[in-house]
């Protein structure tokens, strides 16, 4: 039940950034979101995610808060901060230019 | 704004620790509960579906705690958490913890002492204002030399300070001999320092006319005057001269010499010009504001041709031509600073011995406790928490190492001071202060950091679950064993380096104390006789002083012979003159050859036991007013005469109109100390008669050393000798009565207490090494209790056990033993200056240490190995 080897930390900080920055969600919904949306290729263990929630909380990026779920049950649900959201910018285009690089060196090497 | 908001929220998770706990805890169970619902909606039964998510979700402490750490609340609360426990197992096992924490004791102690030296005599400012602007010039300068720097630098103002013997005249007693120090006028001013009490000299108190003063030490001041409150103003006679107390110093100035009792000006008057230009003495420096010590070299070597064509007479250019100007500091601590550094480094390996012997008792120690850490880690501790908790217990020990070694030190420095040579310098500048107590905190928590580390490696690496499933101690993870070896073989080879040290000090110090001196020194007795300087200008007052006392003096029950040198063997003065050899072709401007001249009354050379080896001794038709003659010796015949016959060859002294004729060679003589005959500056040894003596300064010899042989050694002829003194002349002390023998130990006394300094940090590797080849072995023993067993049951001989159980030991302890020597043919060679008739590399001090080393740890090996045969197979079998 180590850490994931498949999500580099850094890259998971990101997907989390991105996908609550739709809209705040639990920490269930952030893991099954990111399944989804990747079509069952990239899965955040719990073991993973959870430290990096808090983490995240900590460094200010993301708050979080108390609220009810569709089904009634009452669930921790994160959001960005005005910090966080700065700091999505700055690791989107980080990644941009990172994957861009990346792509270059595919193609043509 | 964003740090507040980050600190409120730590301290809300400090503080409210079980609200965010109970939080996480919800906040884990909705995501379990989600979990269960997703198993349920792919249709697994209700039991099925929960199980299925508790085995994704994982270990949830394990997360709970990541989390913890990613709030970084822990750090604090778990610092505590980990004293206390770390207090709690030392309190659980408080043997391993005292053996662990008397082994760091020793060495952190042992480093302390030493360290203590190290920062008393390298690190400590020197007491004086701007310490770091005082230099030393290098060479020494006559008073025309000296006043010369003294006008003409620019980055310096210089000062000069010469020391010496004085006679001080008491009234109604008998004079006493005293050490003193001839100074320039700037001398205390150019310091810095203040008196105690009066004043220092003014400028010009240095010429003629104005040097009828003096400042006394304080220890003089109470010894000799009772600390009278009005010794100021008074007058007192030393040596021929009548000077009034200007001033006493106070207690703890001890410039340029401890032994130092009174400071009088230099008498700087060139038109007394074998004064002026002769004796020569250190000059010192204070460098000038804005001037640099580089500045001052450059200058200074700029100088020196102007000094040299300052001399009334032709000096070789090569006069002092490798002067410079080096700091005070260094230049007073002289080459203890190699010597130091060398035991620092010494003290050191034992530590690091030390380190390892508790990283492996720990280690050991750890390896049982794995079944405990397996817990904590099932329970949730994260492997970096575990490491960090064996880490403080291990910082711990070794505080409290630290401390007991604190006490150790303070021992040790005491026992230190009173060993080492009472002339070190600035060995009363040895204590305890803030910054030794700095470094041995440092140590403490840095030895804790290192041997700590072992146990917290091997328990990184260990498989916590898998070892929480067998609980076995015979399946044990292969790494700590080799950790264990690892640890066990480096002890011994740094054990190896440090006794292969202290071996090669110990060899090289019984050579120099069983070397020959070239005379008997058995029976033999030798007393100061000082009268005033003046004295020798009466030549043939001074001849039949010494003739009749020594005549008297033989007359005395138990003497055997007597007779008188100017300068005996170890007295640490080393009279020269600048000698002219005749048909000897030296370089003309090469410096010219520099001869040891002993003034000996004839008896002399029987007396001592000198044998002479061509022609003949000095006898008493040897006179002031006969042909002058001189005897040589051997080695000084084979440097100027090679192949020839050296009797019938003739030196002067360069000044001198006539020749003396060489008419014997004697056998060399260890002049100078056991090392050496004589200093790399000498060229050379002669003898005159002492009716026919000159010394370096053109003067007769007044001073003599009185050289008795006894028929017994238990004898205390001073007394006799004194009052035959006083008969002849009332004005004439006699003082250091010293047996030959105590004289020639004393001499090694530097080298004997470093050898034995040396001998003690080697012995202590010793000790450790073995202990931890023993910790080793019984633990390994332990371990393969049950295969030993086996083995018996099998039919193995205990003897089959023990070769088997001392092998392990033995491969360690060549491996440690190679390595060992290997390190130590590097590093001797740092102690070539400490050794004599010894080779850095020396085959002989190898082999032994090796195999001392290879026996101690088959030793060690052996007791518990011993133990292994005397396992009962039923009861092994059945063990656990």
């Amino acid at each position: 039940m180590g850490k994931p080897n498949d999500l580099v930390q850094g890259t998971l900080d990101l997907l989390i950034l991105k996908t609550i920055s739709i809209e705040p969600m639990h920490g269930w919904a952030i893991a099954k979101r990111i399944q989804q949306v990747s079509r069952d290729v990239l899965q955040v263990q719990q073991g993973s995610l959870y430290p990096a929630l808090h983490r995240l909380e900590q460094q200010g990026w993301i708050k979080a808060h108390w609220a009810e779920t569709e089904t009634g049950r009452r669930a921790k649900f994160y959001s960005l901060t005005r910090e966080g959201r700065r700091q999505f910018d700055r690791e989107l285009a980080n990644w941009g230019r990172l994957s861009g690089a990346i792509d270059l060196v595919l193609e043509m090497a | 704004m964003r740090s507040i908001k980050k600190l409120t929220m730590r301290l809300r998770s400090l503080m409210f620790r079980s609200q965010v706990d109970a939080e996480l805890d919800d906040e884990l169970q909705f995501h379990l509960e989600q979990q269960v619902q997703e198993h349920l909606q792919k249709g697994a039964a209700n039991q099925e579906a929960y199980r299925m998510a508790l085995r994704d979700l994982g270990l949830p402490e394990r997360i709970k705690e990541e989390c913890r750490e990613m709030r970084r609340v822990n750090y604090l609360e778990n610092l505590a958490q980990d004293l206390r426990y770390g207090f709690r197992i030392i309190i659980k096992k408080p043997g391993i913890a005292a053996v662990a924490m008397v082994t760091l004791a020793l060495g952190v102690g042992a480093n302390t002492a030493i360290f203590s030296l190290v920062n008393g005599i390298l690190f400590r400012p020197l007491p004086y204002p701007e310490p770091d602007r005082l230099v030393r010039l290098t060479e020494y300068y006559p008073k025309g030399a000296y006043v010369f720097l003294r006008d003409h630098s620019q980055t310096m103002r210089v000062t000069a300070g010469a020391g010496g013997d004085f006679n001080l005249l008491r009234p109604g007693l008998s004079p006493v001999r005293l050490t003193g120090t001839l100074v320039s006028a700037t001398f205390f001013e150019l310091l810095g320092v203040h008196p105690e009490v009066g004043r220092t000299f003014r400028e010009g108190e240095d010429t003629p006319g104005n040097d009828r003063v003096v400042v006394l030490s304080h220890s003089l001041w109470q010894s000799q005057f009772g600390g009278a409150p009005d010794i100021v103003g008074r007058r007192i006679t030393i040596e021929d001269t009548s000077r009034e107390v200007i001033g006493v110093m106070p207690p703890d100035f001890n410039f340029a010499s401890g032994r130092s009792s009174l400071w009088m000006p230099l008498s700087l008057d060139p038109r007394a010009s074998s004064d002026y230009w002769g004796p020569e003495m250190p000059v010192f420096g204070r460098l000038r504001p804005e001037a640099t010590l580089a500045q001052a070299r450059q200058e200074l070597t700029q100088l020196m041709p102007g000094v040299i064509s300052a001399f009334p007479y032709h000096m070789p250019a090569a006069w002092n031509k490798d002067v410079t100007v080096i700091p005070l500091q260094e230049d007073l601590v002289g080459d203890m600073r190699a010597k130091l550094l060398i035991l620092l480094g010494a003290v050191g390996l034992v530590l690091l011995i030390a380190c390892a012997n508790v990283a492996s008792l720990l280690l050991a120690r750890s390896v049982g406790r794995r079944k405990e850490l397996a817990i904590r880690g099932a329970l949730g501790a994260g492997r970096s928490r575990i490491g960090r908790q064996l880490l403080t217990e291990s910082v711990l020990l070794g505080l409290g190492g630290g401390a007991l070694g604190l006490l150790l030190a303070r021992l040790g420095l005491a026992t230190l001071k009173a060993f080492l040579p009472a002339d070190t310098p600035r060995i009363g500048d040895a204590v305890i202060d803030g910054r030794v107590l700095l470094f041995t905190a440092g140590l403490a928590i840095a030895t804790g950091m290192l041997f700590g580390l072992a146990p917290a490696i091997n328990c990184w690496r260990v498989d916590l679950l898998s070892s929480l499933g067998t609980g076995s101690r015979r399946m044990q993870p292969r790494s700590a064993g080799r950790l264990y070896n690892a640890l066990v073989a480096g002890e011994i080879g740094l054990a190896v380096v440090l006794v292969v040290g202290a071996g090669l000090l110990v060899k090289s110090l019984w050579l120099l104390a069983r070397t020959d001196p070239g005379f008997n020194s058995n029976r033999l007795v030798t007393l100061q006789i000082t009268p005033n300087g003046s004295f020798g200008k009466d030549r043939a007052a001074c001849l039949s002083f010494y003739e009749e006392l020594i005549r008297r003096v033989r007359t005395l029950p138990a003497v055997e012979s007597a007779a008188a040198v100017n300068t005996m063997p170890f007295s640490g003065e080393f009279p020269v003159v600048p000698a002219s050899i005749q048909d000897h072709t030296g370089d003309t401007e090469g410096p010219t050859p520099l001869l040891w001249s002993g003034a000996i009354t004839p008896l002399y050379t029987s007396l001592m036991g000198i044998p002479i080896l061509e022609g003949r001794g000095f006898n008493d038709d040897d006179r002031a007013d006969t042909a002058p003659v001189v005897l040589v010796t051997a080695s000084t015949a084979r440097a100027f005469w090679p192949g020839e016959d050296a009797v019938g060859k003739h030196v002067k002294a360069v000044w001198e109109q006539q020749w003396r004729t060489i008419i014997g060679v004697v056998a060399d003589v260890k002049q100078y100390g056991l090392a050496q005959n004589r200093p790399g500056w000498v060229d050379g040894e002669i003898y005159m008669p002492y009716t026919q003596a000159v010394t370096g300064h053109r003067e007769f010899p007044s001073s003599m050393t009185l050289v008795i042989r006894t028929s017994s050694d238990r004898l205390n002829l001073s007394g006799e000798v004194r009052s035959l003194v006083a008969d002849l002349n009332a004005e004439v002390p006699v003082s250091d009565a010293r047996w030959m023998k105590e004289v020639i130990s004393a001499s090694i006394t530097a080298p004997n207490s470093i050898a034995w300094l040396f001998g003690t940090f080697a012995t202590m590797a010793l000790v450790l090494g073995a202990t931890g080849v023993y910790g080793l072995m019984s633990y390994r023993v332990a371990e393969r209790t049950h295969e030993v067993g086996v083995r018996i049951a099998l039919g193995a001989s205990r003897w089959e056990v023990l070769l088997l159980m001392v092998r392990h030991a033995a491969v360690l302890a060549v491996i440690g033993i190679a390595a060992g020597c290997t390190t130590a043919i590097g590093l001797t060679r740092l102690l070539s200056g400490l050794l004599y008739g010894v080779k850095p590399i020396d085959p002989a001090t190898f082999g032994v240490v090796s195999l001392t080393l290879l026996g101690v740890a088959l030793a060690a090996a052996f007791i518990p190995a011993r133990r292994a045969t005397k396992v009962d197979p039923n009861e092994a079998l059945r063990f656990e």
